[in-house]
């Protein structure tokens, strides 16, 4: 069913390597033949390369695989793959390692995504791709589109880079992607391949900025999009200012709801009117100080087993975002819940804490968002130290053990060493007694 | 502080932050790049920066919204005078 879907195809410059879109269709014949090879199944895709997941979204689709977007390294033996039903490993080599359980019947092209932020396995929501490609317009200008070049500074395996993806599929722009980006490779593969789309954080905007400095003037950017995290006006108004020519526009989307709404007055927040009117398609509503969505676009479900679903029964989802209505426009004022938002990816403040418990030299400690004017927030950690030591003694031992256990985004960046934390200061040390 | 001070503190933090990846540092001056130069050093790096900068100081030059920098020495002229 989902096969019949038209999804176009596009081309990439993967690391300085061009694929033409012709290459891409043969990759994606080659590797649907081999998924076609025995009944249907569902195949995770672990890799951070543009062109794997470009190709196994289009052979997925075609085979009638589901595809399970994956961004943490996980062996073949993990128990992971038997919760989430995964029959086949697929690389970013696009080479395929079967799995010995038992194939689903029942496999019907989703896309599943991982969610962020969540400890252990984490929870997956299936999509229908004919949804996701809902928020993705087509071309006014189908002729102008072939020009296009589309940067992307998502992991390719994320709801957001996932968008990019079906953006380019569906207009015939061209991919321009970095593995193992940094906001300054981005910034160099822009100055080299002047792309002229590009949907980014908020966070990445400010880095890409500041990296370009003026040389961002011979970026031919026409198109800028932003989400993951709320965007503020200073941000808005400096990339109006570095990119004159360019359409700006704010969009809100999650995992699980999918894509909602998309800004484009150049203000931040959205009009208030839209509590009222709802907008393309989404009911919007405040409740307890938080956004609520009801969605035509949210997810299916979440896999069976990894938890209830978020939407009650009226179809309405909590977003966890706390808004305040003031004059015309509604605001984002943080988080509901403790998440820290670390430019856009969402970590949970209790795994960061049971991590660094793991260590002798760590006596208790408490996580929480350090505010900065770059990623909006990072890791910061409180630290009771063991008897006698001190922090510029063991906070190599520390880092290395949270770069090892947490990983890029989520190890602390800020580490204080204090003699008791202070649970009246916030209360937060009572999550989870 | 003066502004050779505040730059030689952003050295030492960005060192720090490289010496804990097993990195080797080159030179760090006023001159020095931040993000997109020499200095293999990301977004959420330089943010640490910016708030470790900010407890040691005493001072946030951008409470009042975001402002423009690129090196060293123009990161350290917010935090001087």
């Amino acid at each position: 069913m989902a096969a019949e879907l038209t999804i176009g195809t596009a081309g990439l410059l993967q690391d300085g390597v061009r694929l033409p879109a012709a290459a891409v269709q043969a990759l994606v014949a080659g590797l649907a033949q081999r998924l076609e090879q025995g009944a249907r199944q569902r195949v995770a895709l672990i890799s951070d390369r543009a062109d794997a997941a470009l190709v196994a979204l289009l052979a997925c689709q075609r085979a009638g695989c589901d595809l399970l977007l994956w961004r943490q390294a996980t062996p073949p033996d993990s128990p992971v793959w038997r919760e989430l039903g995964v029959s086949a490993l697929l690389d970013g080599e696009l080479g395929l390692v079967e799995l010995p359980l038992p194939r689903r019947a029942e496999a019907a092209g989703l896309v599943l995504l991982a969610t962020s932020g969540t400890t252990g396995t984490p929870k997956v929501a299936m999509h229908r791709l004919d949804r996701l490609l809902g928020r993705v317009r087509s071309p006014r200008d189908a002729a102008a589109a072939q020009h296009d070049r589309v940067l992307l500074t998502y992991h390719p395996c994320s709801f957001a880079g996932l968008q990019v993806l079906l953006t380019a599929l569906v207009s015939g722009a061209e991919l321009l992607a970095v593995s193992r980006s940094t906001v300054a490779s981005l910034a160099a593969a822009a100055l080299a391949h002047r792309p002229t789309l590009c949907s980014g954080t908020p966070t990445f905007w400010r880095g890409f900025m500041l990296a370009l400095g003026p040389q961002a003037a011979s970026v031919p950017l026409r198109h800028i999009t932003l989400g993951g995290e709320a965007v503020d006006q200073v941000t808005l108004d400096r990339l109006r200012q570095c990119f004159p020519a360019a359409g700006i526009v704010h969009i809100y989307a999650s995992t699980e709801a999918g894509a909602l709404y998309a800004v484009r007055d150049g203000r931040a927040g959205f009009p208030r009117a839209w509590l009222d009117d709802g907008i393309d398609g989404v009911s919007l509503r405040i409740r307890d100080g938080a956004l609520q969505v009801r969605s035509p676009r949210a997810m299916q479900a979440y896999v069976a087993g990894a938890g209830a679903s978020p939407i009650d029964a009226d179809g309405w989802l909590s977003t966890g975002d706390l808004v305040e209505a003031e004059g015309d426009r509604v605001l984002f004022r943080g988080r509901v819940d403790s998440v820290i938002n670390v430019g856009g990816a969402k970590v949970r403040p209790e795994e960061i804490e049971a991590a660094l418990l793991e260590l002798p030299q760590v006596a208790d400690v408490r996580a929480f968002a350090a505010r900065n004017p770059i990623t909006g927030e990072l890791v910061g950690v409180e630290l009771v130290l063991a008897e006698g030591l001190r922090l510029d003694d063991v906070r190599p031992i520390i880092v290395a053990h949270a770069r090892q256990r947490l990983g890029g985004y989520k190890v602390p960046r800020v580490l204080r060493q204090v003699t008791a934390l202070d649970a009246s200061a916030t209360g937060k040390k009572q999550r989870g007694g | 502080m003066s502004i050779e001070q505040v730059e030689s503190l952003i050295a030492e933090l960005v060192q720090r932050i490289l010496a804990e990846r097993g990195q080797q540092a080159g030179p760090v001056n006023s001159q020095t790049r931040l993000l997109g130069g020499e200095l293999d050093i990301d977004s959420l790096d330089l943010a640490a920066v910016v708030v470790e900068l900010e407890t040691r100081l005493g001072k946030d030059p951008f409470a009042g919204g975001f402002i423009e920098f690129r090196t060293v020495g123009e990161l350290a002229a917010l935090y001087v005078g």
